[in-house]
């Protein structure tokens, strides 16, 4: 390298070639979210069907108008939307802060118990949730109305009503807050309450005009991320309301582009109804946005390690207890037993110890197995999940490291937050961009159907690995590079000795999550996949779908789910397993563990604890934090 | 890397000359300058201090020795070897300093060891592997941290860790030792002892040292010469002592230790060429540069310490009759503010120091003397 004639910038400490590669990730993440988000805006404003190539295809707002003339379906369906979404959401946002509350701020026994229990259902690929939970709520042979059943009173559940619906999407939705209001709770300096009760406050008073005050931002922009999967999210509607739910906009759109015999499905019509969702997910996404800068501003977190306030619950241990007890029952008992007697038994029965003995078979499992289609969609699953979170994953720490890194200009503003932006599109209005912008280009580029498409689909999740590359290079405090270069390093030393090795343990964390996200991805390949490329997910989904005639097999599709199921917990655990091994020693290198005797042997014992360790310390902990707060 | 063992070397220093240094920031478009036109020479083997209050330009001064930042105008040079000018900037690997960061800058991922060997191992001064953990190890013995060599240098405690940021930066015999408020982040019983140390690695090494501080008392016991920053210029550059007794201006008799300022007005002179100046409505004798005339406004300035205080009026000059309003024990030294009374008025306050066991009582009626030679003039 030339040691003149290079002057034109301030603080080079990055790679040159960095600045290339910045960019170059930067268009792969543009082209990604931008181009279906334009061809389906596009197509709302070209035509009732494909936008180019048609001869119908003509730049008009009719579609715009349709939807204003049938206005009376577009106040039903933002009405259903809304109560469904909202409803949900506000659900499964006062379960997971009940949940998150007493986890993290009481003194209830076996709290750790309590939030494994609440956090591992969050493995199980929502559309095995989705179908568990239709078993369970079976009017004849569910085995939750055969127990309310035995309760007196004559209450039976119907699973197909919109009452029952938001309340099922709302349990699925719970470990997804609770990861987020988690380290919320467990930030917030307990001292701030401490002196609202040395004040004389009650602990309602200190909760009221303290705690809920402090923490609202934060709850807010969970709320909002909530919300946004719940409006995106297919399953639950798909299996539950086809009568009820018809005009739940996943559904809806869903429907509108299942076109009947011998019709052209109303693609425009559709691409109109994603553009109005995306303007309202939109205006929630700077709401957020908003709402997290807020939180931050009144985030405690003084790196003090302290623990926040526990209550003591006295004799409310045992109704709170119980209350969890109902809660994991409902959400991961009840539904996965569900699961496993549909699985062993031929056509559905209730369950009794008679059908035990004389009905139940094991054939199913053998049969799943022994299924050419089970492997080869398996296989196709861990293909796409494993392609699109690296493809994500590298393009996304890429970019995050030459934007935090680099200099604040307006380019690199606005390339932030587009690429921090996917959380704000719901997947089917993704699932639907993308199927549009594969029928477009496929004259040119024939993808549609293909796994390749289903890998680029997939990696529109960008956002979850670009924050947490985002925040980790925030973490590696600059000097850390710097002082690679003044001890003779030359950048592309400094980076691939000093920042890669600091990095890696973060991508590796990220790229775990989307794989597990990718496996359950069921939203996006029902838009996207044929029977050549499809995915376990919707494999199982035509198993389990009447309408689906010859595949139709539920006893199979119960026993593929819960194989598909021990798969996920398997490869999820198993990878996290394989890089804690790794972590762990690196941990025991990088970590100063108060109380393991590490500061013992220090040899000047009032030494404060050195700023590099507590950097670290408060690094594991912003990993966690993140890790959660991206977690979809 | 032809010089000889670093415990043995009393020659390892180079020349650092810096000219008329520039560098501006840019913020929001505007053009901020923070280091306006630094001048100054570091002879080889000697501690400098460049001291100041927090955005003075002090660090970004430092930061364009390393190389970190570009400096917009005026030259670096090493022994004679060009680093920097307005149109050219060596990077800061091939500058041949060292470096310790005000955090450390530890490597949380590498050993101790790997830290100190890190330069010996990359394209700056790459060297064989027998030679390259010799010289870490070395490095690491100077700083008496070669019995943590295979420890995890976040196991280090933070003297610990200051002590391998500092054998990492020795470790490739750099000609420059650059310090950026490295004792910061320690606590006072620490800095002091790593005050000792530091210093007396760079005399042992006799490398040239180049310390950033905003802590007057580091750089007063450190340095062989310090150089006061205010506003991104060196407003004076001298020895400690220089310093502290005849500061340039207010700004840096008032940042470097406590003073009092009094304002006065030249009457004439005494015999001995001393100046007499009216101030607490009364007449004091001072030393006075010539150039200020009869009737110059000025400000006498003194230090707490060179204040004395009396029961009866000494027969000497510069004796003022005083009431004690606070008197604040500190330890080993007693701090005491007197009202100066110009007959029944108040005429203004002052601050004293001394031994405690002599203290006066609070309230009680004293006598200060304020001895000509601790007193210097400085133009309003």
């Amino acid at each position: 390298m030339s040691t003149a004639g290079r002057t034109t910038e301030v603080g080079r400490t990055r790679p040159t070639g960095m600045k290339i590669a910045t960019v170059i990730a930067g268009a792969v993440i543009f082209l990604l979210l931008a181009i279906p988000l334009a061809v389906q805006v596009i197509t709302a404003f070209r035509g009732p069907f494909l936008p180019f190539g048609v001869s119908t295809a003509k730049w008009s707002a009719d579609n715009f108008v349709t939807l204003w003339e049938l206005r009376e379906d577009f106040w039903a369906v933002l009405g259903s939307t809304a109560v469904f979404v909202g409803g949900s959401t506000i659900i499964s946002l006062l379960l997971a802060f009940g949940l998150a509350w007493v986890t993290v701020r009481t003194d209830v026994p076996f709290r750790r118990v309590i939030s494994v229990l609440v956090v591992v259902p969050f493995i199980i690929p929502p559309i095995v949730k989705a179908q568990a939970y239709q078993l369970m709520l079976s009017p004849e042979s569910g085995v939750l109305n055969q127990l309310l059943r035995l309760l007196p009173g004559d209450l039976v559940i119907d699973p197909y009503s919109f009452a029952t619906m938001t309340v099922v999407q709302s349990l699925t939705n719970v470990t997804f807050p609770f990861l987020m209001i988690v380290p919320i709770l467990t930030s917030m300096d307990g001292s701030l309450e401490e002196s609202a009760r040395v004040s004389g406050a009650s602990w309602g008073q200190t909760l009221r005009r303290v705690t809920l005050p402090m923490l609202w931002p934060g709850l807010l922009g969970v709320a909002v991320l909530t919300g946004i999967l719940g409006l995106g999210s297919l399953e639950i509607p798909l299996l539950f309301g086809q009568e009820a739910g018809k005009n739940i906009f996943a559904l809806k759109l869903w429907n509108l582009i299942s076109a009947g015999a011998g019709e052209l499905p109303q693609y425009g019509l559709a691409a109109a109804w994603g553009c109005v969702f995306l303007v309202i997910t939109t205006i929630a996404f700077v709401i957020y946005l908003r709402a997290t800068r807020s939180a931050e501003r009144r985030a405690s977190i003084s790196g003090k390690g302290f623990r926040p306030t526990i209550m003591k619950l006295g004799a409310w241990k045992v109704p709170v207890l119980v209350a969890v007890f109902v809660f994991v029952l409902l959400t991961a008992i009840l539904p996965m037993f569900a699961l496993l007697w549909s699985a062993i038994t031929p056509y559905p029965i209730a369950f009794s110890f008679e059908a035990l003995a004389s009905q139940t078979q094991w054939g199913a499992f053998g049969e799943v197995l022994a299924d050419p289609e089970f492997w080869a969609s398996l296989g196709r699953t861990l293909l796409i999940a494993g392609a699109s979170a690296t493809i994500a994953c590298v393009a996304a720490t890429v970019l995050a490291y030459g934007i935090a890194r680099g200099r604040r200009t307006g380019w690199s503003k606005g390339m932030d937050l587009f690429a921090s932006s996917s959380v704000a599109i719901p997947a089917v209005i993704a699932g639907f961009a993308m199927f549009l912008t594969f029928l477009v280009i496929n004259p040119v580029i024939p993808l549609a159907g293909t796994i390749v498409a289903l890998v680029i689909a997939y990696s529109y999740r960008v956002s979850i690995a670009y924050r947490s590359g985002y925040s980790a290079t925030l973490q590696i405090r600059k000097e850390l590079e710097e002082a690679a270069l003044v001890s003779g390093a030359s950048p592309l030393e400094g980076f691939r000795r000093v920042v890669v090795p600091l990095l890696l343990p973060t991508v590796f964390a990220v790229w775990i999550q989307m794989f597990i996200l990718g496996t359950n991805e069921f939203t996006l390949p029902a838009f996207l996949a044929t029977p050549e490329s499809r995915p376990l997910s919707v494999y199982m989904y035509a198993m389990i779908s009447p309408r689906s005639a010859q595949l139709y097999q539920p006893d199979q599709g119960a026993a593929m789910a819960l194989i598909f199921t021990l798969l996920v917990f398997a490869i999820g655990y198993g990878l996290q397993w394989a890089v804690s091994l790794r972590a762990i020693g690196r941990a025991r290198r990088r970590l100063t563990i108060p109380g393991l005797g590490t500061r013992a042997t220090a040899a000047v014992p009032n030494d404060p604890p050195a700023p590099a360790t507590r950097a670290v310390a408060a690094q594991g902990l912003e990993e966690q934090r993140e890790l959660a707060s991206v977690a979809e | 890397m032809t010089t000889p063992h670093p415990t043995t070397a009393a020659d390892g220093g180079g020349r650092l000359i810096v000219d008329g240094l520039e560098k501006h920031y840019s913020l929001d478009g505007a053009d901020v300058p923070v280091v306006k036109g630094v001048t100054f020479t570091i002879e080889p083997g000697t501690f400098t201090s460049l001291l100041g209050p927090s955005g003075c330009g002090k660090t970004t001064t430092l930061r364009c020795v390393a190389g970190l930042e570009t400096s917009n105008g005026g030259t670096i040079s090493l022994d004679g070897r060009v680093l920097s000018t307005a149109s050219s900037h060596v990077s800061p690997d091939k500058r041949d300093v060292g470096m310790v960061f005000q955090n450390y800058a530890i490597w949380p991922h590498m050993s101790v060891f790997a830290n100190a060997v890190f330069p010996l191992q990359v394209s700056g001064s790459r060297l064989p592997k027998q030679e390259a953990r010799k010289r870490a190890m070395e490095a690491l013995e100077l700083v008496q941290l070669d019995g943590y060599a295979h420890r995890p240098a976040t196991a280090l405690s933070g003297g610990q860790q200051q002590r391998l940021a500092l054998a990492r930066a020795l470790a490739h015999r750099p000609k420059l030792l650059l310090l950026d408020e490295p004792l910061s982040n320690l606590d006072a019983k620490l800095r002091d002892t790593m005050r000792n140390e530091l210093r007396r690695l760079q005399q042992q090494l006799g490398i040239t040292a180049l310390y950033v501080t905003h802590d007057q008392s580091e750089a007063l016991s450190m340095s062989d010469r310090v150089a006061v920053m205010n506003g991104g210029r060196i407003v004076q550059e001298a020895t400690p002592r220089e310093l502290y007794y005849q500061p340039a201006d207010r700004f840096v008799a008032d940042f470097v230790g406590r003073v009092n300022m009094i304002p006065a007005v030249v009457q004439g002179r005494d015999a001995n060429g001393d100046a007499i100046v009216s101030a607490f409505g009364t007449k004091l004798v001072t030393p006075c540069p010539a150039e200020l005339g009869t009737g110059s406004e000025v400000t006498v300035t003194f230090r707490p310490e060179s204040v004395r205080w009396h029961e009866t009026a000494p027969d000497r000059p510069n004796v003022l009759p005083a009431r004690v309003v606070r008197v604040e024990f500190l330890g080993e030294i007693v701090e005491v503010e007197v009202e100066v009374l110009d007959g029944r008025a108040v005429a203004g306050t002052l601050v004293a120091r001394g031994a405690p066991l002599d203290s006066p009582a609070n309230g009680s009626s004293v006598f200060i003397e304020l001895a000509p030679p601790a007193c210097r003039v400085l133009a309003d």
